[in-house]
């Protein structure tokens, strides 16, 4: 090595340094921001980032938090159990106090662990699985209904509107899919209701042949499908090919526009239940015109259940004056606050005490409309 | 005609339909291991990568404007076979060549790192989502009586079949009749003694992967145009599946790796239609470990003889 070279390192460390020392002192607040950013369900993340990074943009141009800016990290999961654990260590490495996420209830779970442990407030904004909040968790929170609150759903609108001949439950054998099948059916035969079907399919299989064939000679007339879109988009494009034409029903792990690019036509009439469409209200006016005008989606199911968790943020440590995770979650439970998601209050368990779900029919165009 | 029968039919069309596409990425593994003794980890790789020049190609050329389907199939044809190819033979070049005559897990290792590599090259470059492509080839037959069990075969499902068909009868002639096909025999009889009578054996397994390869594309081929969906994680899946289906009819044998092929392929249609779908992939792995507990060099394959 040269002494030029020697020269230039030397000052470019320098540099370096005092970039690090200028972000110390300014008084900004990490908000990680934990779900998919790769991988087959990463609009999921991206839906979740485009409500954080809404939030932390309209607190910091109203001057931030008790005058603490806001900043989103992100950190990658690719909603992978194994990744997560890795990610929630790093998130506990890097100082980060205050989580939204993770997404897939699989990764949430083996991350809640960790952020529980390591004093770490977390909020999910889309993980619906009972499971994650019924270990005793004092800084675990979500801002969406559990997989039982839209099973139930699900199953009351198959019995009281849809009402079929013959019901076939399918799910993907995971956590969050054969969760909502079980709830799905369990309310079903509480009414003396009984799936002809009730039967996993592997994540990840692309040929549904065999079942469409069994489908159809067990003559079933509707399908609870329990997983994400894309198997459920192959099943419904291969059961259009071979004429099978049941009505599908699914969680709003099925919700999104890529479901309609796999089944094409056959997506039309498919129905859901979803959050309700909070940039459908008109309280979410502003905020729905902002992240459009940044050239954003605002309709994704997530996108302001994302918001809401960095809004009860902001609350918990303005009203307290902390940003202590222990003192920040005890206010969280006991105050009730209105969000972009309407008014937000928890049980002892970290679980939203009302429902945000709705039934929505799809459509080809990628778009949902209520079923009322 | 009872509804069990065309039931049974229908399972029966579907098994064969996936097991053309297991016979014909096996191919790739049994052609490999035949000749140099190891599995080619990056195959499921290269059939992933066929399928994503499918549907770009396909795209683009709808995108041009063409719409003559033939044309259209024939040009994707030609476009994946050369590109997967390329990279059958560069993966030789890269992961096997250097490592030639060294201990034989060595290899085995750098084609795993060529599995992930690749993998990872198309995530960057092509995103990890699936990219989904509308059903270019629709309709199909169908018989049976609509108020008992209709059965339908759709014309998609007949190309596979037939598709497949012409490969395994044009590699059957082209390794029984010509000269390049002799090479590759007796580079799978004696690799050293070939090469002491004066055969380029470096060519003939540089060829080997680009057959293999070769297949995989067509493979990759078809079935993006029947499932419309690909993402960069296909490869492992099938490569697996594929690689069971050598196992099964004899890793080495060629004839082993269609029948392999379709009795996995028709063992999961047929376990999916009268069980619950979940034990799949429990009974077609209980079976392959059923027949290597009896004929442990599988259906096909030939008693594995140590060399002095």
């Amino acid at each position: 090595m040269n002494r030029i070279t020697k020269t230039l390192l030397t000052f470019g460390s320098a540099v370096c340094l005092a970039g690090a020392i200028s972000a110390a002192q300014a008084e900004t607040l990490k908000i990680g921001l934990a779900g998919p950013a790769t991988g087959p369900v990463a609009q999921y993340g991206d839906m979740q980032k485009i409500g954080v990074m809404a939030a932390i943009e309209d607190i910091n141009k109203a001057g931030g938090i008790n005058g603490m800016q806001l900043e989103g990290v992100i950190y990658d999961d690719a909603c992978d159990p194994k990744q997560a654990v890795a990610v929630a260590n790093k998130i506990v490495n890097d100082g980060i106090q205050h989580v939204v996420g993770h997404l897939c209830s699989s990764s949430t779970e083996p991350a809640s662990d960790i952020y529980d442990e390591e004093g770490v407030l977390m909020i999910t904004a889309a993980s619906t699985s009972p499971s994650i909040t019924e270990k005793g968790y004092q800084l675990i929170f979500r801002t969406i209904g559990l997989d039982s609150l839209q099973g139930t759903l699900a199953a009351q609108h198959i019995l009281n509107n849809a009402k079929p001949q013959r019901i076939a439950i399918i799910h993907d054998k995971q956590q969050y899919g054969e969760g909502l099948a079980t709830t799905v059916k369990s309310v079903l035969e509480g009414s003396n209701v009984n799936a002809v079907m009730f039967e996993g399919v592997t994540a990840g299989d692309k040929d549904f042949s065999a079942l469409i064939a069994k489908l159809k000679k067990n003559n079933v007339d509707f399908v609870y499908y329990g997983g994400y879109h894309p198997e459920l988009g192959l099943i419904l494009r291969q059961s259009r090919e071979k004429g099978f034409g049941a009505q599908f029903m699914g969680p709003e792990g099925i919700v999104n526009s890529d479901l309609a690019k796999i089944a094409g036509q056959a997506v039309e009439g498919v129905l859901a239940t979803a959050p309700k469409s909070f940039d459908q209200n008109p309280v979410n006016q502003a905020r729905v015109d902002a992240i459009k005008a940044k050239g954003e989606d605002p309709t994704g199911p997530f996108v302001f259940t994302a918001y809401a968790a960095v809004e009860l943020m902001k609350n918990a440590i303005e009203k307290t004056g902390d940003t202590d995770p222990e003192a920040l979650a005890e206010h969280i439970r006991s105050n009730p606050l209105d969000t972009a998601i309407g008014k937000v209050s928890y049980d002892e368990k970290g679980d939203l005490t009302e429902s945000t779900f709705q039934v929505y029919t799809l459509h080809t165009d990628g778009s949902k409309s209520p079923v009322k | 005609m009872t509804e069990s029968f065309l039931y049974l039919i229908q399972q029966l069309i579907n098994g064969l339909t996936i097991g053309s596409t297991y016979a014909l990425i096996a191919i790739g593994y049994t052609m490999v291991y035949g000749i140099i003794g190891m599995i080619n980890f990056a195959h499921g790789e290269i059939y992933m990568i066929g399928s994503y020049v499918t549907f770009i190609v396909i795209a683009g050329l709808l995108g041009m404007g063409l719409v003559s389907l033939p044309i259209i199939l024939i040009v994707a044809l030609i476009v994946a076979v050369i590109i997967a190819s390329t990279y059958g033979w560069t993966v030789e070049r890269v992961a096997y060549r250097p490592l030639r005559g060294s201990n034989r897990l060595i290899p085995l290792i750098s084609a795993i790192g060529m599995s992930i590599f690749l993998q990872n090259y198309v995530v960057l470059a092509q995103g990890s989502r699936d990219v989904a492509l509308p059903p270019q080839i629709t309709g199909g037959w169908t018989f049976g009586d609509p108020s008992v069990f209709e059965v339908s075969f759709s014309y998609m499902q007949a190309l596979i079949w037939i598709a497949t068909f012409a490969t395994m009868s044009a590699l059957t002639l082209f390794i029984s009749r010509s000269r390049m096909g002799r090479a590759c025999r007796a580079c799978s009889e004696d690799l050293g003694m070939t090469n002491l009578l004066g055969i380029d054996t470096n060519r003939t397994i540089a060829l080997t992967f680009i057959i293999g390869a070769a297949l995989a594309a067509v493979a990759g081929l078809l079935l993006g145009l029947y499932y419309g969906v690909v993402n960069p994680f296909i490869g492992f899946i099938a490569g697996l599946k594929a690689f069971t289906a050598a196992v099964l009819g004899g890793i080495g044998s060629i004839p082993g790796a269609v029948l392999g092929g379709l009795i996995l392929g028709v063992t999961e249609a047929l376990t999916s239609a009268y069980f619950p779908s979940e034990y799949k992939d429990v009974v077609s792995f209980g079976l392959l470990v059923l027949i290597l507990l009896f004929r442990p060099s599988g259906l096909l394959g030939k008693p594995e003889v140590e060399k002095v």
